[in-house]
């Protein structure tokens, strides 16, 4: 296999963990990864409220050797957008994912940030979103899902509430979680290497491989957590290379090196 | 006593006025008359042509809405004022339909005849604050257990202006939940083709001898213009500067009030 590899990016959850239970092998092959030379590791992961000092302690709970730089989520991805670009933003995200956002100016917001927040999705404060969004801020989404699962039933994702301001004010929403080519790119953007030197994992075939091959990756499908049999179908190009585990995953790696 | 007038280019017989932003300027206990309005109201009924009422408004019952227009001083009968929630219960009579609802609460009482038990649709309207979370998610995990799931909108505006401050409308809400559930929305109400030919229909008029009046460049003037009426921009209500160089919709004429629109419709008469 010509190219070399360089770094690993890695899914959480339904990839290295479900719940509180790491997939098969995994903590080991994590570890079997992290003795590689010259392979840097990033995990990647839709969140719109779980801060990464949260992300970390639930790995370290978990038993996975885990370091602060190591994690980039959803909200990492918002946050370096804000600073590129120096939005302030008016936010419409999980008190509990504000720490992601420490130090941030949000007086006179130029920007929206949508993430899954229900109490924040009331009429007074989508009004003013839609306000703000008419004046030229720009509409930034964690990311679009329609809807997930509660304990007590289906519930409203922030995609319905981005479709709802978008129409309103004929604004298009920068998504920045995956399956997005800019979260990729931006998860990689310290470590010195190009996509094409770099291999995803996930369990995601849309989320994880499709988008991380269209940023120049080489995506690993593993079939645990979401996985459905025929997935590596879905898409084209077909994944790279599919894996039952992460830990069969990171067989397939060493052989490429 | 004349009762056809030529404008935009056209013979108009007949008048499709819209209420929120043309006659008045939304706002607490009915809002205020526009400078003009009243009068222009008053021209119109002396000079003979026919004129409907043709609002999106589902905030209050049109009893209601009628009642606060004729304390703000217009002469106006209710049944010259054509408004969704009684076209969206004609149609769920028709087809056997019983909505779960999502509106204005000061507007219920115009459902008061809907059986609403064990529901198959959902009907939405300009719910304003009662658009939290939480009741946008009972609407939408009634369509997602309803087997054949049917969502009627009443309007699909997307903002509206009240107390000089612009707030969102039914249409937003609407697409939320479309996006959710990927079920299409039927509109009832402007710009439907269905409810513009009501209107006609009960004036007796052809759309080439019709004009529209209103505040909102897409559902009056666009919408309008689709149907075949020739539609008229006010710069009241929630008009905008923009809204004159709008990409799609081009107005056949924009009016300072309703009052310089009956000025220069009544000008040419044949």
């Amino acid at each position: 296999m010509a190219g070399s590899v360089k770094a690993v990016l890695v899914d959480l959850s339904g990839t290295l963990h479900i719940d509180d239970d790491p997939t098969p092998g995994a903590v080991e092959a994590l570890n079997r990864l992290k003795a590689l030379e010259n392979i840097r590791i990033k995990f990647v992961t839709n969140t719109t409220k779980e801060s990464k000092r949260f992300l970390i302690a639930r790995l370290q709970k978990i038993g996975f050797s885990v370091q602060n730089e190591e994690v980039f989520s959803s909200l990492s991805a918002a946050r370096k957008l804000l600073d590129d670009r120096q939005l302030r933003p008016f936010f419409m995200i999980d008190k509990k994912a504000l720490e992601d956002f420490e130090g941030i100016s949000q007086e006179n917001p130029n920007a929206v940030v949508i993430g899954l927040a229900p109490e924040e999705f009331y009429y007074e404060k989508m009004n003013t979103a839609m306000r703000l969004l008419r004046g030229g801020a720009s509409l930034i989404a964690i990311h679009k899902a329609k809807y997930y699962k509660r304990n007590d039933g289906l519930a409203l994702g922030p995609g319905p509430f981005v479709a709802a301001l978008e129409y309103a004010t004929d604004c298009k929403a920068e998504v920045v979680g995956k399956p997005s080519e800019s979260f990729f790119v931006s998860s990689i953007a310290s470590l010195g290497c190009v996509p094409s030197e770099c291999i995803m994992v996930g369990d995601d075939v849309n989320d994880d491989i499709a988008g991380a091959q269209a940023a120049g990756m080489r995506g690993i499908l593993v079939r645990t957590g979401k996985y459905r049999d025929g997935d590596e179908n879905k898409i084209s190009p077909p994944p790279f290379r599919v894996a039952d585990n992460f830990s069969q995953a990171v067989d397939v790696i060493k052989e490429l090196l | 006593m004349p009762n056809t007038y030529s404008y935009c280019g056209r013979i108009i017989k007949g008048v499709v006025l819209d209420i929120t932003g043309v006659l008045k300027e939304s706002g607490p206990n009915g809002g205020t008359a526009i400078n003009g309005s009243i009068d222009a109201i008053n021209r119109l009924y002396e000079s003979g042509l026919q004129f409907r009422f043709c609002t999106n408004e589902t905030t209050v019952t049109r009893h209601h809405l009628v009642n606060q227009l004729r304390r703000l001083g217009f002469t106006i009968e209710e049944d010259k004022v054509f408004s969704p929630i009684p076209a969206v219960c004609q149609i769920l009579k028709e087809r056997n339909l019983r909505p779960h609802l999502l509106v204005h609460k000061d507007s219920l009482p115009d459902f008061k005849d809907v059986d609403k038990n064990d529901p198959n649709c959902v009907v939405i309207g300009d719910a304003t604050n009662e658009f939290s979370y939480d009741n946008l998610n009972k609407a939408f995990r009634c369509l997602m257990e309803i087997e054949q799931p049917v969502l009627f909108s009443l309007g699909s505006g997307r903002y509206y202006q009240e107390d000089g401050e612009l707030v969102l409308d039914v249409g937003p809400y609407m697409k939320a939940l479309e996006y959710a559930t990927d079920v299409k929305a039927e509109v009832v109400g402007k710009p439907s083709l269905s409810f513009f030919t009501a209107v006609l229909k009960d004036m007796n008029v052809l759309p080439n001898e019709a004009v529209m009046v209103g505040d909102d460049i897409v559902s009056d003037i666009g919408g309008a213009q689709a149907c075949g009426l020739a539609g008229v921009l006010v710069r009241t209500g929630k008009f905008r500067s923009r809204d004159e160089s709008h990409p799609d919709v081009k107005p056949d004429d924009i009016v300072d009030n309703l009052a310089q629109f009956v000025d220069k419709l009544l000008q040419h008469s044949l």
